[in-house]
């Protein structure tokens, strides 16, 4: 008997396996949940493979993005507003994969591993508010005209997004036969503001000035002299957008001065200073968005040779820029603070926190040195009444004409937004094409809300 | 007197009942007097049951009695929502198995006696598979089903009580080459029959069980992996000669997720309907799980997790640890051997047959449809469960004091 009951003691081995194991399910059931439960077989979501569990989508004034209504998702009857809103309201099939459908699926049917989906089963669908405008949408995708590419509008005060157009789009209750390969219609189903990533080219100059204003005593009291181009010591050339002469720091970051930049960052700074303020920044790191995550923004200038770093200065190396990380970059300097709010597009969730870039001090002077671009060069007069600051950049690419952009934010106390424009291969320059597209639709965030 | 410990036990079970029950009598559809009779009468057996026991014969510790109770009313309240038919046969077999349950009790209470039994039940045994290979049609893809009559009944589950009393009964003798030999025979036989039946998932219980048996009476690793190796050499001859039938079984484990309307319906249906209930469930008869087919037999602790959530899931899969756990402990300090090794291996049998199971349906393990012990729909299933209780309740001392006062 002694004899058994020692080998007893073995079998309690069994137990304990059978209870790992059986944790281990449960934890693998709580870890998928979200995942699994909105498979499209499963009937307390799907009819017939329409998502019939998801409640109402809204914008911010409470206009209808889309809802269930019987055994449908029905968009709003207005078919701009379907363009506009497309990729962030995303679609029944997933295929835009950060629309609000797809990527707030759990917010908006609801599930959480507590209570399960019994409200659906009670016929209470969950409603989500989002933070984009309808109207200010529509002005953007208006305003971009035939141009791909995109246009977002944030918050600076509270992270909310107003709007976020991406080009090309089409209606989702008329969905065009069109071909993902058909260069025409390519990246359709991705929302640029979220997801594309660019060259900066000049509007780079901001971080190079960030870097210049930490590593270098008194830059703004130095003075350039630009004969048209940089040269580098070992022979290389970096051409500027113009002659500019004699010209303060000031004055070359206002006309956007090649020369100027290219020789701060090829003779004043390192490789590793560089990569130290795109990191202070948020370089490199994914920009979240209620769990959607951004494209990260990609700059690295550790391998980069004297000449990378007097083209990368200008934004014109190997680095590449998201666009809603962009916003955010341009939010923490209209702060005053180097802060800016986490950015959100569900109207409940604001006061996500903040993302802290650089120091006050610095975000200050870069305050008063992109209010001086319009001041001095663009001029209030592309800007009515809007007290703008911002950067333009026309960047380069290798197959085709410059992509321009203008990143820039109003100072208005009452209108406290920052705006991106990106027109891809738009072929003029930020100035001629992007500008306009962003006057206007901040023209259009003017009358709504001011 | 420490009677009252098991009143507060009792209760919970009561009210967690009283709770399940209520939501499949008082419908939408209007109160179903049928399941009113039926659970009323089950829930007031449990009272006199624990009441006459431990009052009465003075056997103490009904616990092991309450988790099959707990198990019982979740099979019930399932059932109840398929109708009134599967609702009485189901509650039949129930009272079947519990009289079986008490009728092994004395018939195994003197060792000696019990002991002579083995040659006939050994011969009854392998009789049920040879009858069950000869007579059973083929369902899904098994030969385990046998019509007789009116009711059909699946031998291998009856066989199950066979195999652990002969096991117990021979390896209790001393141990002598020619019993371990006689019983392996017999194992051999019996999981050869399975395998020809095409009842894969039971076979491996049967050769589980084999293993737990001779471990028990050699304690001897060298036997052990010896059998398990044998057992793996057979396994591959089996999957040589029948390769489709075992293989397809096989191909789509981990892979449920690439077939979800073919071969990984089963499961992701499972994974699907059991998180869609969250920690409180849907409400019992709310499921969706329970229109896939099987639902209410291999697939039913994926219903009890979607409808009564994963909470009561994760209690449900813990009562077999608690009822191996029983088994163990009174082997522990059974006044017999052979009561030791039958206890064990009944425990061991009805954890490893729910661990194939639970963890089948949720893709831990490949899908081998065997029926989840005391839960799953089946005359038969639940009626050999009750059976293998009496093993584990035989080897509880406190059993017998009171009946030999």
């Amino acid at each position: 008997m002694n004899r058994i009951n020692k080998r007893t003691r073995w079998l309690y081995f069994l137990a304990v396996l059978f209870v790992v194991t059986a944790i281990a399910l449960f934890i693998t059931m709580d870890v998928n949940a979200n995942k699994w439960v909105v498979k499209e077989y499963n009937q307390h979501l799907y009819s017939g493979g329409t998502m019939i569990g998801e409640g109402k989508l809204t914008d911010r004034n409470g206009n209808l993005l889309v809802e269930t209504v019987g055994r449908k998702r029905v968009y709003n009857s207005n078919a701009m507003v379907r363009k506009a809103t497309l990729h962030v309201v995303g679609d029944a099939e997933g295929f835009i994969s950060t629309g609000a459908q797809t990527a707030f699926k759990s917010q908006l049917t609801g599930y959480n591993l507590f209570n399960g989906l019994y409200h659906i089963h009670k016929d209470n669908r969950y409603n989500l508010q989002l933070t984009i405008d309808n109207r200010l949408s529509v002005a953007a995708l208006q305003a971009m005209g035939s141009h791909k590419g995109t246009v977002g509008v944030y918050n600076y005060e509270t992270g909310e997004i107003l709007c976020a157009v991406s080009c090309p789009t089409y209606d989702i209750e008329n969905k065009p036969n069109f071909n993902p390969n058909d260069p025409n219609w390519s990246g359709v189903y991705m929302n640029r503001f979220f997801s594309g990533s660019y060259t900066p080219g000049s509007t780079f100059k901001v971080i190079t000035t960030e870097c210049a204003l930490e590593n270098v005593p008194n830059i703004l009291e130095q003075s350039f002299y630009c004969p048209g181009y940089y040269r580098t010591t070992s022979g290389g050339t970096v051409k500027c957008n113009g002659v500019h002469g004699n010209e303060s720091f000031t004055s070359g970051l206002n006309h956007s001065c090649n020369t100027q930049f290219a020789q701060i960052a090829a003779t004043e700074l390192t490789n590793d200073e560089m990569d130290a303020t795109a990191d202070e920044f948020g370089f490199n790191k994914s920009v979240d968005v209620n769990g959607i995550k951004c494209k990260p923004s990609y700059c690295d200038f550790s391998h980069a040779y004297t000449l990378d770093r007097a083209w990368g200065g200008i934004g014109q190396y190997t680095t590449m820029v998201n666009p809603m990380h962009e916003a955010t970059i341009m939010g923490a300097i209209a702060n005053r603070s180097g802060s800016t709010p986490k950015p959100t597009l569900i109207k409940k969730f604001i006061n996500l926190g903040n993302l802290d870039y650089i120091k006050a001090d610095n975000a200050r002077t870069l305050d008063d040195l992109l209010r001086s671009n319009v001041t001095n060069y663009y001029t209030d007069a592309k800007f009515p009444n809007l007290q703008m600051a911002g950067k333009t950049g026309t960047a380069q690419i290798s197959n085709g004409l410059p992509h321009t952009w203008f990143a820039g934010y109003s100072q208005r106390s009452d209108l406290p937004l920052v705006i991106v424009v990106i027109l891809e291969k738009s072929g003029g320059f930020g100035l001629t094409d992007a500008i306009p597209v962003a006057n206007r639709v901040m023209q259009e965030a003017l009358s709504l809300y001011v | 007197m420490n009677g009252p410990k098991w009143i507060p036990a009792l209760i919970i079970i009561t009210v967690f009942q009283l709770i399940s029950f209520a939501q499949v009598i008082f419908t939408e559809a209007g109160t179903n007097i049928m399941a009113l009779v039926v659970l009323t009468i089950f829930m007031i057996l449990e009272w006199v049951y624990a009441i006459v026991s431990t009052a009465v014969l003075k056997t103490n510790s009904p616990a092991l009695e309450f988790l099959a109770f707990f198990l019982t009313g979740i099979s019930l309240a399932i059932v109840t929502t398929r109708g009134s038919n599967t609702l009485l046969t189901q509650f039949i077999a129930v009272i079947i198995g519990f009289v079986l349950f008490l009728l092994m009790l004395r018939m195994i209470a003197n060792v000696d006696r019990a002991e002579k039994f083995r040659y006939p039940m050994a011969g009854i045994g392998i009789a049920l598979l040879v009858f069950g290979l000869i007579f059973a049609k083929n369902t899904n893809g098994a030969y385990n089903w046998v019509q007789f009559g009116g009711f059909s009944f699946q031998p291998s589950e009856l066989v199950k009580i066979a195999f652990i009393f002969v096991g117990a009964a021979t390896l209790e003798k001393i141990q002598t080459t020619k019993n371990i030999r006689n019983y392996a025979l017999f194992a051999v036989v019996c999981v050869a029959l399975l395998f020809l039946m095409r009842d894969l998932g039971t076979a491996l219980i049967f050769f589980f069980t084999f293993v737990i048996l001779a471990f028990m009476r050699s304690g001897d690793s060298r036997t052990i992996l010896f059998s398990i190796l044998a057992a793996a050499m057979a396994a591959v001859l089996v999957v040589l000669v029948k390769k489709n039938y075992v293989m397809n079984r096989f191909a789509t484990y981990r892979h449920i997720w690439e077939t979800p309307y073919g071969s990984g319906m089963q499961q992701t249906r499972v994974l699907t309907y059991s998180v869609s209930g969250g920690f409180l469930g849907m409400g019992i008869g709310q499921g969706k799980l329970r229109n896939i087919f099987a639902a209410t037999e291999d697939l039913v602790f994926g219903v009890v997790c979607e409808e009564w959530g994963l909470i009561i899931g994760f209690l449900v899969a813990m009562s077999y640890v608690i009822i191996f756990i029983h088994s163990m402990r009174n082997a522990k300090g059974s006044r017999s051997a052979f009561y030791s090794i039958a206890s064990c291996a009944a425990g061991a049998l009805l954890l490893f047959q729910a661990s194939l199971n639970i963890f089948g349906v949720t893709d831990f393990l490949p899908l081998t449809g065997v029926t989840l012990p005391f839960v799953s729909k089946g005359g038969s299933s639940t009626v050999s469960c009750w059976g293998l209780l009496a093993f584990i309740k035989a080897a509880d001392n406190r059993t017998w004091e009171g009946g030999r006062s």
